[in-house]
């Protein structure tokens, strides 16, 4: 019975382990507040650049994040998962049946149009795109460029950037097939930097990096300027909802937002200004 | 036929007619039916089995799965043809060739490699071996086909080993002894005596390997480019394909609920459950048939000696190697392994029984070397860059800047409190079953309907439980993401482990214990409690504790669940979310651009945690093994 008595006192361990665990969250001596927020993935780096320096100045609050497409924000905003909502484009008519949202516009985002920095194309045309990404222009030799086949990066299904990319760029058309997908403007860009004949669109925010280059598009080339005066031609509102009026944290937390240190924080993140 | 004059034939020839008239009237009734019900069938299915066009969000949305059942289908080929070479081979040398020593040595390696969570083989795959092949292969983008069958085939690697190891280990020893005693070599025993007599587990092994590979969620979806297209031409090993299981991963948090896509993408997991439910059962009849002593059936063995059978089976499997070795090496070095393999095989009645063995030793010795120096080029890679992240800051703090700064302390306790959550929920239960398996049963009707159906939770792909718990807990009962529902989810996933390892436990106890206690006048619940259940105990204490590490690397059934992205204070309140840390290395590596060390330090900490965890069982199962040998 040797190994009997070994076993109690491991699982005596394991046991007072489990409890330490558990009873680990308990120790704070305050009681956070915590909301929710889900963005989508667009708005990501400034919201949580927002929540960050509200946190800093409130001790006990604790807004939690969660990424999806701007899709699955209305759903879990409509159901109640989350408090505040960042989606990056209109809401739609079935989206808004038999609730009461409150949306205010926060901030202005272009798309820009990315790829490699070794590609030696500089200027798209909205129709140059449309076709490349309906797969019938394959080779960045159509376009000026080297003799190097395009691959083209997108987002999936739910992604707020490709609703609005396919409006404005696609009219609603279909993307060619072999599009890679990916559910995140991080993810688009990394994949960009690494593939010398690649083509992705992503959030202004993302493509101030020297990783990637950025294309002028009708002549104009993206940044926080041509996206303020809308001479950028392919730009979307991003727009905070909440079911019906906000309260408590979440109320305090939405008036942050609009207010003067939130404007700058999201300006910093190469949004412009609503 | 002189005595049939020429009336009667004419005659034998109308009624032949006739007949045949009416059996053609029957046939058409027939496929009439036939070809209605198979019309309508085939229509009804035709938008979604038939169907190679997955574009959701089209104008019109069109739901065709076919092109994701193919290649999830091509993928696990692909992992399958990477794996079960190297698997067996080490599997062989674990049982016949290596020395005791090493034994001790490569077994845990093996364990190690099943202890990585699945998470970490995605972003290794996605920042390492894809970079890799894009630049050794100069193609476009190392997101594709062949980098997701390598990964899920390392992935696979563990199971396949495992199992074939476990059916050689069962094959009597009379056969070895008999075999050698005739004077063939060692080789020869175990390629034509041993192998074929283990062939119902080993290939119950390869299908277990193909059902882990199928079942994959993470590491797929973040190396695969998740293009929902067919390959083409189709063995084009370099295109980006989607799999059943990536598409749930990506779209189920991204759809609105109870939309027409939603319900799609539960028809998804409707077919993704059907292929491992098949699956499960062929592997559950196999092992079945290794257990009761029998090879293959007569007719299938009969089927497998026949020499056209054997020429087919060895073109087919000769030209899907040469597909991948053309794609990955080029036309020219594929041929040339081609005419050395041929060469071989033709060659091999002439070459001595002594070159046979000892070559085929080397390759064996080269499989192994792999399988450890796959292990350890993931695991330095991983280590070498994240132990640099590795602070007190790090360990302690909250995560800012999108995890890019601050640290992942509410990430790792969380990961604790879901695994807490799951054993204490699963270990009663699981316990109560295994009890009633072995103690309160005897085999019947319903003890082994209850056992398949266990067997088939085990084999059901992990995201199918995340996928649930969104729909039940999360929507259904309105619970929200939170803590209680992450915990059931993985306790839901480990209960099949639980039950078997406690029923295994209590079986290996002897019988004599039992009937000593119960002829002192001890009830059988005294006995079960003073006597069996002690005395299992280290084995159930084993079986928990993997249990526990498995679930802490899991990524898929919390993903929709229970996890957020990010979160300042420790979780109290089991309706409140959590943050963990499988799904926050996932997170940071898909949406956060740039590849720093706190990505690889996060994957520092959930590998050293998971296998910490791994450890403790190796050590607790060594330590009473002593105990009980001595």
């Amino acid at each position: 019975m040797h190994s009997l008595k070994y076993f109690s006192k491991v699982s005596i361990a394991a046991a007072i382990l489990v409890f330490v665990v558990l009873a680990v969250g308990c120790i704070d001596a305050v009681d956070p507040d915590i909301i929710t927020v889900s963005t989508s993935t667009t708005a990501l780096p400034a919201v949580q650049a927002l929540i960050d320096a509200y946190m800093d100045n409130h001790t006990f609050a604790d807004i939690q994040t969660k990424y999806y497409g701007s899709g699955a924000v209305v759903t879990a905003v409509s159901f109640g998962i989350s408090d505040i909502g960042m989606i990056s484009r209109d809401l739609a008519p079935s989206e808004k049946e038999g609730h009461i949202f409150k949306e205010s516009v926060i901030c202005h985002d272009g798309i820009a149009i990315i790829a490699h920095p070794s590609n030696t194309v500089d200027a798209l045309t909205l129709a140059d795109l449309k076709d490349t990404y309906q797969g019938k222009i394959t080779n960045w030799e159509k376009l000026g460029g080297a003799d190097e086949q395009i691959v083209l990066v997108g987002f999936n299904s739910a992604s707020g950037t490709r609703t609005t990319f396919n409006k404005m760029v696609l009219h609603n058309e279909d993307a060619s097939e072999t599009m890679l997908e990916y559910n995140a403007n991080g993810a688009v860009q990394r994949i960009v930097a690494n593939t010398p004949g690649a083509i992705g669109y992503v959030s202004l925010g993302y493509a101030t990096d020297s990783k990637v280059k950025s294309f002028t598009v009708e002549g104009i080339a993206p940044s926080v300027t041509t996206v303020t005066d809308r001479t950028y031609p392919i730009s979307r509102p991003i727009i905070m909802i909440t079911n019906g009026e906000p309260t408590g944290l979440a109320k305090d937390f939405v008036e942050f937002i609009l207010s003067v240190d939130g404007k700058k924080t999201l300006a910093n993140h190469g949004f412009a200004p609503a | 036929m002189s005595y049939m004059d020429n009336t009667t034939k004419k005659r034998v020839l109308r009624e032949g007619v006739i007949k045949s008239i009416w059996l053609a009237t029957a046939l058409i009734s027939a496929v009439a039916v036939a070809f209605i019900l198979g019309h309508v069938i085939c229509t009804a299915l035709s938008g979604f089995l038939f169907n190679t066009n997955w574009n959701p969000t089209g104008t019109p949305p069109s739901y065709g799965i076919a092109a994701l059942i193919i290649d999830t289908l091509l993928v696990t080929l692909g992992a399958l043809i990477f794996s079960v070479p190297l698997g067996l081979a080490t599997a062989v040398y674990i049982s016949y060739v290596a020395p005791p020593r090493m034994r001790d040595v490569v077994k845990p390696v093996i364990e190690l490699l099943a202890g990585i969570p699945s998470v970490v083989y995605g972003f290794f795959g996605m920042i390492v071996l894809g970079s890799f092949l894009q630049k050794a292969l100069n193609i476009p983008s190392g997101a594709c086909w062949l980098a997701a069958s390598i990964i899920l085939g390392i992935m696979a690697l563990p199971t396949i080993i495992s199992v074939s190891e476990d059916a050689l280990f069962a094959i009597p020893k009379d056969y070895k002894e008999a075999s050698l005693s005739l004077g063939v070599t060692y080789w020869h025993t175990i390629s034509h005596v041993l192998l074929p007599a283990a062939a119902s587990g080993v290939s119950a092994a390869v299908i277990l390997g193909m059902g882990r590979a199928i079942g994959e969620t993470m590491a797929v979806m973040m190396i695969a480019g998740n293009a929902a297209i067919i390959p083409n031409p189709i063995w084009n090993v370099l295109s980006p394909v989607r799999t059943l299981t990536a598409t749930l991963g990506i779209e189920m948090t991204e759809v609105a609920t109870n939309s027409m896509h939603y319900y799609a993408l539960f028809g998804v997991a409707t077919i993704l459950l059907l292929i491992t439910l098949l699956i499960n059962l062929t592997s559950y009849w196999l092992i079945k048939r290794m257990q009761t002593g029998s090879c293959l059936p007569d007719r299938m063995r009969n089927w497998t000696h026949s020499e056209g059978m054997r020429v087919a089976v060895a073109a087919v499997a000769g030209i899907i190697v040469v597909w991948f070795l053309s794609a990955v090496l080029g036309i020219l070095s594929a041929v040339v392994i081609t005419a050395a393999i041929g060469a071989w095989y033709f060659g091999r009645e002439k070459i001595s029984p002594k070159f046979a063995e000892k070559s085929s030793f080397g390759i064996i010795y080269a499989c192994t070397a792999a399988v450890i120096l796959i292990l350890a080029i993931i695991l330095w890679d991983i280590f070498a860059n994240g132990l640099p992240a590795i602070s007190w800051e790090f360990l302690t703090g909250r995560p800012k800047q999108c995890g890019l700064a601050g640290g992942i302390f509410t990430a790792i306790v969380g990961t604790l409190q879901l695994v807490a959550g799951a054993i204490l929920i699963t270990l009663p239960i699981g316990i109560g079953a295994a009890i009633y398996f072995t103690e309160y049963s005897h085999e019947n009707l319903l003890t082994r309907a209850l056992r398949i159906g266990n067997d088939l939770l085990n084999g059901t792909p992990s995201i199918v439980f995340g996928l649930f718990g969104f729909a039940f807990f999360v929507i259904y009962l309105n619970w929200g993401t939170c803590m209680l529902a992450g915990q059931i989810c993985l306790a839901f996933m480990i209960l099949p482990t639980i039950i078997r390892t406690t029923e295994e436990a209590l079986k290996s106890v002897p019988n004599s214990l039992r009937e000593a206690s119960l002829g002192l006048g001890a009830t059988q619940w005294q006995t079960i409690r003073k006597v069996v259940l002690p005395s299992a105990a280290p084995g159930i204490l084993t079986g928990a504790i993997l249990s526990v590490g498995r679930a802490a690397g899991e990524t898929a059934p919390i993903m929709f669940t229970a996890v957020v992205f990010s979160k300042r204070f420790i979780t109290r309140d089991v309706f409140d979310p959590v943050m963990a840390l499988p799904y926050h290395l996932f997170a940071l590596s898909t949406t956060v651009p740039d590849v720093t060390t706190q990505h690889y330090g996060t994957a520092v900490v959930l590998i050293a945690l998971v296998i910490a965890i791994y450890l403790a069982a190796i050590f607790s199962r060594r330590h009473f093994q002593k105990k009980l040998f001595r």
